[in-house]
């Protein structure tokens, strides 16, 4: 419980960041999306129940904030976290690279489904990709800067509250 | 465990979430949407309070000479305000008296609640803007809000204190609109808003006598249809239309004000009635 509710909290922190961050862009009309970071360390690093736990209270924070049907973030994350945890055996989880790329691809199949799922909503679907590729480039441009930042946060928020052992130590 | 079992069981919980989701009722949907909102309110407000305070000691940088330039600058902008205060008043009086005298249904009337912009929130799919004002300050769903360029959109949804509007640039948002000077309606809709460009609109069933490109535009209203805008408010420039498939009308792109991309202060119409 304990591991979830500071995991959540640190992805809370993230929302309130990439939100900022999205206001600041709003006169260029550009858009950062981070739902990758939401997913991954989460995936890749947590028991399963915790884990998935604070990713469904990060897709809630998302569908409360955004005009989209409840439960699409809630699911889309819920999908991306199974799919990472799946094979997250395989995968070198411990080294930093290897966290960033996995964030890099979830956050590209993530942008890539709610766009499939949100492009009905305009009167001309096929002109909005331009725009939604721009903002694809921008996002994963952002997300590999502030990936291993976010990861260490994740780490020593946990380790600090005394959820998971210092690694260092 | 067996090992087949241990490797679906990422997928068995996603069903099991899946299924969960789909049976909670409605009612608890709605209620969790809320709490989530007002969740995150007090930290996106704090952070507009802190921009706010920024924006303070950003401007005790500037020198006395500056402060009193723009002061006299700004008594002058007063003075004529004051002017169309007054004219503004005599206009009104002259409408009731007329409304009186033909019997005619009086105009909605609305009370101005100015809000602060506390996000915004401009994607591809979507745009919308958290103001500071909520059911704290009787904003109710569906008022219209405005700025000096003209409307800025609708409130979609209202929280404690903050509210949420949706852009007249997003591209679910419709409504009936009409060309400065005319009265025939035009179906108004949010466009693709590409990046580093100001954001644009559609428009559809124009009738065919009504031209316009980018060296003639014309300028695009609300009708007052629907109930929710009032009539004349600005919605952008038409810069260009031309004859849609079917012959019997035309369809054209609006260009919307670039300011609505950058907007810190907008004005939400309550409509005086609902309360």
């Amino acid at each position: 419980m304990r591991r979830t509710l500071v995991t959540f909290l640190t992805l809370l922190v993230l929302w309130v960041l990439v939100a900022q961050v999205n206001h600041l862009l709003g006169p260029a009309q550009v858009f950062l999306f981070a739902g990758g970071l939401f997913v991954t360390y989460a995936a890749l690093m947590l028991p399963l129940r915790d884990g998935l736990a604070a990713v469904l209270m990060a897709g809630l924070l998302c569908d409360a904030t955004e005009p989209v049907r409840l439960g699409t973030h809630l699911l889309l994350f819920a999908a991306a976290h199974a799919v990472v945890f799946n094979i997250r055996d395989r995968l070198p989880r411990e080294e930093t690279v290897a966290r960033v790329i996995v964030a890099l691809l979830v956050n590209l199949a993530l942008f890539l489904a709610l766009s499939f799922v949100l492009v009905g909503r305009g009167p001309s679907p096929g002109d909005i990709w331009p725009r939604l590729i721009l903002d694809l480039v921008c996002s994963q441009l952002f997300l590999a800067l502030v990936a291993p930042w976010f990861f260490a946060l994740q780490l020593r928020t946990l380790v600090l509250t005394r959820v998971e052992r210092d690694p260092l130590a | 465990m067996p090992k087949r079992f241990d490797q679906a069981r990422p997928f068995l919980t996603l069903a099991l979430v899946v299924l969960g989701w789909l049976l909670v009722p409605v009612a608890v949907k709605l209620f969790t949407r809320a709490s989530f909102f007002e969740l995150q309110a007090p930290l996106t407000v704090a952070a507009s309070y802190a921009r706010d305070l920024q924006d303070y000691w950003t401007l005790r940088l500037h020198s006395n000479s500056e402060l009193i330039e723009a002061g006299r600058d700004l008594a002058r902008l007063n003075a004529s305000y004051e002017e169309a205060v007054q004219q503004n008043l005599s206009l009104q009086a002259e409408i009731a008296r007329l409304e009186e005298l033909l019997k005619l249904p009086a105009y909605a009337h609305y009370r101005s609640e100015h809000a602060r912009v506390v996000r915004r929130d401009f994607s591809g799919w979507w745009q919308q803007l958290v103001i500071r004002k909520g059911r704290n300050f009787g904003i109710p769903v569906g008022a219209p809000v405005i700025f000096a360029g003209g409307v800025v959109g609708r409130v979609s949804e209202v929280y404690a204190y903050t509210a949420v509007v949706e852009l007249i640039s997003d591209p679910s948002v419709r409504l009936a609109a009409v060309v400065e000077g005319e009265n025939q309606p035009i179906s108004f809709q949010g466009g693709v808003n590409t990046s580093f460009d100001a954001p644009k609109g559609v428009i559809e069933f124009v009738p065919l006598n009504v031209y316009a490109s980018p060296t003639m535009p014309k300028r695009l209203v609300t009708s007052g249809l629907g109930g929710v805008f009032p009539p004349g408010l600005n919605l952008g420039t038409i810069i260009k239309v031309e004859p849609s498939l079917d012959g019997l009308y035309k369809s054209g792109e609006v260009q919307l004000d670039p300011r609505l991309s950058a907007l810190t202060e907008v004005t939400v119409l309550v409509p005086l009635n609902e309360q």
